[in-house]
């Protein structure tokens, strides 16, 4: 599958692709949501893997831009975040629902095998 | 009194959580990184996990500063450019896993400043170390660092300036007054909670400095005021 995964921490993102790689993926890494878009363009992904913690726009603005568009209204998207689920409650309606997330990850509870599995599952 | 104490306390918490939060972040990359369980992955191990040590220990420098006040702080002639020099070599192992050039800019000679030279050393690592790892993650073009010192009618101006960290007054008092109960209190510069800037507020908030917007041949950055001392120009 192609991976579009959206990590801003440079030796996290390595990590976590070699990882995807591993597990038989090609993995495109952006850094922050506008080289985002423009790399999915590219790309076109299968899985999007995001953080939503991100510098400048958030991972939010993201997910309205990548909605936006019909070709992608329909990639899943895991979020894979530093934030707990549990801050994430009152939003989870809009990011399940209108922005299509299909999986929340706690990044520091989330091992690089959950991850690929759960971008196996996508 | 009792107002000052407690506002201080309750920043002393603010800066507790956002270090905290911070330190996620290199044991997350240890973690995975031992997941991998591959050798060559040892020595960005070993520099991760010695930049978060480093980050505790400055931490713990600006509490001891803080609370124990003047009697702590040991003023002593200080060579900026040789603290700067040290800086440098302190965050190299990092910047290199972060693909960040490091570049080293004294713009002239400078006889020293009245400083604790351990504190400004802290200060400017935890700064470097969270701009090396924000700089990344901006869309920058060219992931370069200056730590630069150079004059103005203040002192000398010590700092870490890059064409992409465009850090002004507003969102630095913004991310001041966020710092512990935001996230991402610096928004356009961290996707993390900055703990290595306020750090490094805190250590030259206890030297008598302010942390502040700067800008160097075009370069923006952040970067505090030292002031000379006539006497110590004589030594």
């Amino acid at each position: 599958m192609r991976i579009l995964l959206i990590e801003p921490d440079k030796i996290l993102a390595s990590t976590y692709k070699r990882a995807l790689v591993l597990a038989g993926h090609q993995v495109t890494m952006c850094a922050g949501a506008q080289a985002a878009i423009i790399a999915a363009d590219q790309t076109q992904p299968d899985v999007v893997v995001l953080e939503l913690q991100l510098p400048g726009h958030s991972g939010i603005e993201f997910l309205h831009e990548f909605r936006s568009y019909s070709d992608w209204s329909k990639v899943p998207v895991i979020v894979q975040s530093m934030v707990p689920a549990g801050e994430f409650a009152a939003s989870w309606p809009l990011l399940s629902g209108r922005l299509g997330v299909t999986e929340y990850l706690y990044k520091p509870l989330t091992s690089l095998q959950r991850l690929t599995q759960s971008v196996a599952a996508a | 009194m009792a107002i000052h104490g407690n506002r201080q306390g309750a920043m002393s918490q603010q800066l507790l959580l956002a270090l905290a939060e911070q330190l996620k972040l290199p044991l997350l990359q240890i973690a995975r990184q031992a997941e991998l369980g591959q050798p060559s992955d040892l020595p960005a191990v070993q520099a991760t996990a010695e930049s978060a040590l480093k980050l505790i220990d400055s931490y713990l420098l600006g509490v001891r500063l803080s609370t124990e006040g003047q009697t702590a702080l040991a003023l002593e002639p200080v060579s900026v450019s040789s603290v700067l020099y040290d800086v440098a070599t302190d965050l190299t192992a990092a910047a290199q896993f972060y693909g960040v050039q490091l570049d080293l800019k004294v713009a002239g000679r400078y006889g020293p400043v009245l400083a604790n030279r351990q504190a400004l050393k802290s200060a400017l690592t935890s700064l470097g170390m969270a701009l090396i790892e924000s700089l990344p993650a901006l869309d920058a073009k060219r992931l370069s660092l200056d730590l630069a010192a150079h004059k103005c009618r203040y002192g000398i101006v010590a700092g870490i300036y890059s064409d992409s960290v465009k850090m002004r007054s507003v969102p630095l008092a913004d991310g001041r007054r966020l710092m512990g109960q935001s996230r991402q209190p610096l928004h356009d510069i961290s996707g993390q909670s900055a703990a290595g800037i306020f750090v490094a507020d805190q250590l030259f908030s206890a030297m008598q400095l302010k942390l502040q917007s700067s800008k160097f041949q075009n370069l923006h950055g952040l970067a505090a005021v030292l002031p000379v001392s006539p006497q110590l120009s004589l030594i």
